[in-house]
């Protein structure tokens, strides 16, 4: 079986930066694997996983995701689309909508062009983003609209719309970063559970080293850039973390670019 | 609040200087300001008792007028779709929504009264110089809204609708319509009711509705008459805000 992501010698500036936001990364994530991003502010955890998304234009290097590769230059075909589903870190829900029609759009690349226009879902449709809501423990918000809901409830809709989506590859962008200690790990549990129950990967960041530990089989360490460690869960050693974010404190340049 | 320093002594002294210019300049005799009062008493005392028998025209103008608000507005938003989005920043570039947004602040600037009357002499008497002058005139402040609704709406749920697969018309069906829709409603309501009440006065110079009557009664002397239709625009006003009030509460 094909790798879910590959990525070879990928290097990546945004527009208008000189600075590039991603270095000659080399990444291997096996089918199945659920893998944490670590990383200082600004270390490019947002850039990998947007570009992982098909989001991005204009990098170098060779990056395939669930077995079809990445082009630089045009985004990804549609139909590719709803198989890798991305949580945003700021939700990006549509908030005068109810929570149901939220997760109902995350079906919408599923749906024939007329029925997404129309807005007309099939049975299965509903089934799915019901099963869904049920999942992240909302069903009984289906009917709320978005712009009445609190912070975690909305990350739960965020990860509901993901998983109505069916992907098979998760990027989940900070799923966790506003919640309290306990929910952060309820939200976690969910939604790398959803991801083996489906047989799907995860890939998702985080500043939260225990919290990596506690759910990733694999940890990826991120610094200006460039992957500093990626190894086996029970092979990080303290000493390797903390060194992480100590780094950047010795390279003014790295904080400078997160500030900008 | 007191006025300080040499900015506040010229301020007034230019108030003070617009208010002689006023006096002196326009012919304002004290004998005819003293019976004026008098006079306008006598008046309104010839208004009474307001005669009831044109329910007939109360009705014929008031229907007329609410059908050159409903029709002008309708032409209002015609117009005001594709110019709210050649005035919108997030769809256009800079130099076209200025120039738009320009445009569409002269159209503003211009009275409803005017536009009206130049419509009449451009198309004769009746409804139609209404309608067309409403359209017009509405459309420099509904397109400028419908801009502003545009570029309210947030670029992140489009993305993420993107990314999960759908097309540009399910975007703008799931992502995009449904933050824009309930502003626009609301604006063009509030348009609505302002079309209304404006095009009340428009028969006073010819461009048909309820106003006719009012113009028409004060020609002939008509005084009790003139009165009826006035109470009746009155009561009009006063429902179109009650209506008005109703609808915002539903909106808030
Ligand atoms: N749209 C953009 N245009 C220009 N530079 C950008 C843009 N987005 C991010 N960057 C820069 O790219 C680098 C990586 O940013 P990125 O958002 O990927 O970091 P991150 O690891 O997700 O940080 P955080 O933990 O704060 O979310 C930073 O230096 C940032 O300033
Ligand atoms: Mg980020």
């Amino acid at each position: 079986m094909s790798p879910a992501v590959q990525i070879d010698d990928l290097s990546f500036a945004h527009p208008g930066s000189d600075l590039p936001a991603l270095e000659r990364i080399s990444l291997l994530v096996p089918t199945g694997e659920s893998v944490a991003l670590l990383g200082p502010s600004g270390a490019g955890k947002t850039t990998l996983l947007a570009l992982l998304d098909g989001r991005l234009r204009g990098w170098q290097g060779r990056t395939s995701v669930l077995g079809a590769s990445l082009d630089p230059d045009r985004p990804p075909l549609r139909a590719r689309r709803p198989d890798t589903g991305f949580v945003f870190q700021e939700f990006a829900l549509v908030e005068r909508s109810t929570v149901l029609r939220n997760v109902l759009n995350g079906r919408l690349g599923r749906m024939s062009p007329l029925r997404a226009l129309m807005g007309s879902s099939t049975s299965h449709d509903l089934e799915t983003a019901l099963a869904a809501l049920a999942d992240c423990g909302i069903a009984d918000l289906a009917e709320r609209r978005v712009d009445s809901l609190s912070g975690g409830q909305r990350q739960r809709v965020a990860i509901a719309r993901c998983l109505a989506q069916e992907p098979r590859l998760i990027l989940a962008d900070e799923p966790v970063s506003s919640l309290d200690p306990a929910r952060a790990a309820e939200i976690l549990t969910l939604l790398t559970g959803a991801a083996r129950a489906r047989g799907a990967t995860a890939m998702f960041s985080s500043h939260q080293p225990d919290l990596a530990r506690r759910f990733a089989q694999r940890i990826v360490g991120i610094s200006g850039g460039r992957v500093v460690f990626d190894v086996p869960t029970s092979d990080l050693s303290e000493e390797a973390t903390a060194n992480l974010y100590r780094d950047t404190e010795r390279m003014p340049g790295v904080g400078l670019r997160a500030v900008s | 609040m007191r006025f300080r320093g040499f900015g506040g002594f010229a301020a007034s002294t230019l108030v003070a200087g617009a208010i002689l210019w006023s006096f002196m300049t326009t012919d304002v005799e004290f004998s005819r300001l003293l019976s004026a009062g008098p006079r306008i008493a006598e008046f309104l005392g010839r208004m009474f008792p307001p005669d009831p028998t044109v329910m007939r025209e109360i009705m014929k103008g008031g229907a007329e007028t609410l059908r050159i608000a409903i029709l002008g507005s309708l032409g209002a938003v015609v117009l005001s779709a594709p110019l709210g989005i050649l005035a919108s920043e997030t769809m256009v570039s800079p130099p076209l929504y200025r120039t738009v947004r320009t445009l569409l602040a002269f159209i503003r600037a211009i009275p409803l009264i005017l536009v009206a009357m130049l419509m009449v002499g451009a198309v004769g008497l009746g409804p139609l110089p209404g309608i067309i002058a409403v359209a017009f005139h509405a459309t420099g402040m509904l397109a400028k809204f419908y801009a502003e609704a545009i570029d309210g709406v947030s670029r992140a749920p489009i993305a993420a609708l993107e990314s999960a697969g759908a097309g540009p018309l399910a975007r703008l069906r799931h992502a995009i319509w449904p933050q824009m829709a309930p502003v626009i409603a609301r604006d063009t309501i509030f348009r609505f009711e302002l079309n209304l009440r404006e095009s009340l006065i428009l028969g006073i110079v010819g461009a048909g509705g309820i106003g006719f009557y009012i113009q028409t009664y004060v020609r002939s002397f008509q005084y009790d008459k003139a009165a009826s239709v006035t109470l009746a625009v009155i009561v009009m006003v006063v429902a179109i805000e009650a209506i008005n009030v109703a609808l915002r509460r539903r909106f808030a």
